[in-house]
């Protein structure tokens, strides 16, 4: 008889959810670990001492590029605000945090049972796009208008793959599904639950009643009125424009197996969409005369991107010097950002349980086919987010330790999987296959159509909590 | 070589990638510093600087200053407090 030897191979190796779930989740316990053994002696339970919590010293093993306007080498150092003649150069850090990408690939290849030789070389070419793509997304103009990096490193990607194609010694490494599973396991330390009443009742009933109507509501007038064939192409634009942008498309868009061009259709609508609306909500605010903290709110619970949302209660504030719409507008849309996890782990349950249903299948129970089915990757952010909650609500020196670990280096780290990941998608893509919908305009009618639905919604809930319920107490 | 482009059949495909980059280049080096020195643009990121705000965040973790609840708010608003 005759054996298949890759076979051998693959039974040994782990799957690639449960990869990404041990990589992910041996980062955040790294990250904490460091985080507790180097705790500060003195005031270590001061919020006031620590405003990003403690510092990590993994922090110095990553960053990005920063901010450049004229040419592109200003990226590679760090200005002091309040002095412009000291400059830290970041370039180390920037190679290390490649190396984390390159780190994690090989170890994801490892885990999974592959060629770690095969899978080296492309995953350093892909590190160093994620850098570009990084430089691109940082030149100032582009990052003050919030076009975030994902969408440049689909570019790189795209054009890389649309002009040279993509070289077969390239193709082990472009494993995008593995990084972005890897980066949202590590994602879920940052959705802390803890957060979401940190506004009180008139911020939950802001983000979690509109929030998922909206959510609903989009993605069946997606499916059954525009008749959108890809149901995953409509959550996946219904997630992004009802909870917060490109991070909830990321998550959702996992979580239904949405196809990578679908994913970059959907991002580049909320992209485009969140610079015009960021631009012009502050000033129809101001001359429609609404509250600004009801605005600021209305911000928070419209506007898809967190950066966009605080710059435009910043621009609405400096309008009517007030620092309140910024403060609101800004919380709200923390407290979206932090149902991301449940809406995530919601679909994957209905995706798994009654959309991915094979009607014509074998007759089982309908947990143990949503069970086999279910993006297990979900599991692990789930998981991080919960240990990581758990562990902020605890007292305050422990919710000193998460912030820390999470500013100095989980966020960091998740971005650079993120970017890369886009890279590979953006590499992969292919958008003939969508040319059919995208001619027919229905996404763009999906996102605008959801979007009017948001507006009158968020503005209604904002005006009845912020504005009219707890009036008082949100009053100066 | 997999997925080749159809866009440009007939350019030789290293050629076609100087160009994408050469346009890149282009827009990245001399268009996009042009409009950031438009007053309008160049005021918007004065702002924005000033009040330490990050417009690229992807979620609120990114951001200059953690959203903690205003001080404004009153107490009893909130079900429980987070940090001190």
């Amino acid at each position: 008889m005759a054996t298949d030897p890759g076979a051998d191979v693959r039974r040994r190796g782990f799957h690639e959810d449960s990869a990404a779930i041990l990589i992910g989740v041996a980062l955040v316990a790294l990250a904490l670990a460091i985080g507790w053994s180097t705790r500060p002696t003195g005031d270590a339970a001061s919020r006031k001492a620590f405003p990003k919590g403690w510092p990590n010293r993994l922090s110095a093993t990553i960053d990005k590029p920063q901010t450049w306007s004229d040419a592109p080498q200003q990226a590679l150092v760090v200005v002091d605000k309040k002095d412009k003649t000291k400059v830290k150069p970041v370039s180390i850090p920037i190679l290390l945090g490649m190396t984390w990408v390159v780190g994690i690939l090989a170890a994801g290849t490892l885990l999974r049972g592959r060629s770690l030789a095969a899978v080296l070389p492309g995953a350093c070419l892909l590190a160093l796009l994620g850098g570009l793509a990084y430089l691109m997304a940082a030149q100032k103009v582009i990052n003050y208008y919030n076009l975030e990096y994902p969408l440049w490193a689909l570019l790189v990607g795209l054009v890389i793959g649309n002009t040279i194609g993509v070289a077969r010694w390239l193709e082990p490494a472009l494993q995008g599904e593995f990084l972005i599973k890897t980066g949202l396991v590590v994602f879920g330390a940052e959705v802390l639950f803890s957060r979401l009443l940190e506004l009180g009742l008139p911020g939950l009933l802001t983000s979690w009643v509109v929030t998922p109507i909206v959510l609903v509501v989009t993605y069946l007038f997606g499916v059954h009125w525009l008749k959108i064939p890809s149901k995953s192409l409509c959550m996946v634009i219904a997630a992004d424009m009802s909870v917060c942008g490109v991070s909830a498309a990321i998550a959702t868009g996992a979580a239904c197996k949405a196809k990578k061009e679908e994913l970059s259709l959907a991002i580049g609508l909320s992209l485009l969409f969140t610079v015009a609306m960021m631009v012009v909500m502050p000033p129809f605010i101001q001359w429609a005369g609404i509250d600004p903290i009801v605005g600021g709110a209305w911000l928070g619970g419209t506007i898809d991107a967190t950066g966009a949302v605080v710059a435009a209660g910043e621009m609405l504030g400096k309008n009517l010097d007030d620092k309140r719409p910024a403060e609101v507008a800004a919380t709200v849309k923390m407290i979206q950002n932090s149902m991301i996890g449940i809406i995530a782990f919601a679909v994957a349950v209905y995706w798994a349980g009654w959309v991915d249903r094979d009607a014509a299948g074998p007759k089982t129970s309908l947990v143990a086919e949503a069970w086999r089915r279910f993006p297990k990757f979900i599991l692990g952010f789930i998981g991080t987010s919960i240990v990581c909650s758990w562990l902020f609500t605890m007292s305050p020196e422990l919710a000193l330790l998460v912030d820390g670990a999470i500013n100095g280096f989980t966020s960091r780290l998740r971005g650079w999987l993120f970017c890369v990941g886009f890279i590979c998608m953006g590499l992969q893509t292919n958008f003939r296959e969508l040319a059919p919908t995208l001619a027919s305009g229905r996404p763009l009618i999906l996102y605008c159509g959801g979007q009017v639905l948001n507006l009158v919604l968020s503005l209604a809930m904002a005006s009845l909590t912020f504005g009219w319920l707890f009036r008082q107490g949100v009053t100066p | 070589m997999t997925h080749p482009s159809g866009i440009l059949p007939k350019i030789p495909p290293g050629l076609r990638l100087a160009f994408a980059t050469a346009i890149l280049a282009v827009v990245w080096l001399v268009v996009l510093p042009s409009i950031g020195r438009y007053p309008a643009v160049e005021r918007h990121v004065r702002l924005m600087e000033s009040r330490d705000v990050n417009p690229s965040a992807m979620v609120y973790t990114e951001l200059e200053h953690l959203p903690l609840r205003p001080a404004w708010i009153e107490r009893h608003l909130v079900l429980w407090p987070t940090g001190n």
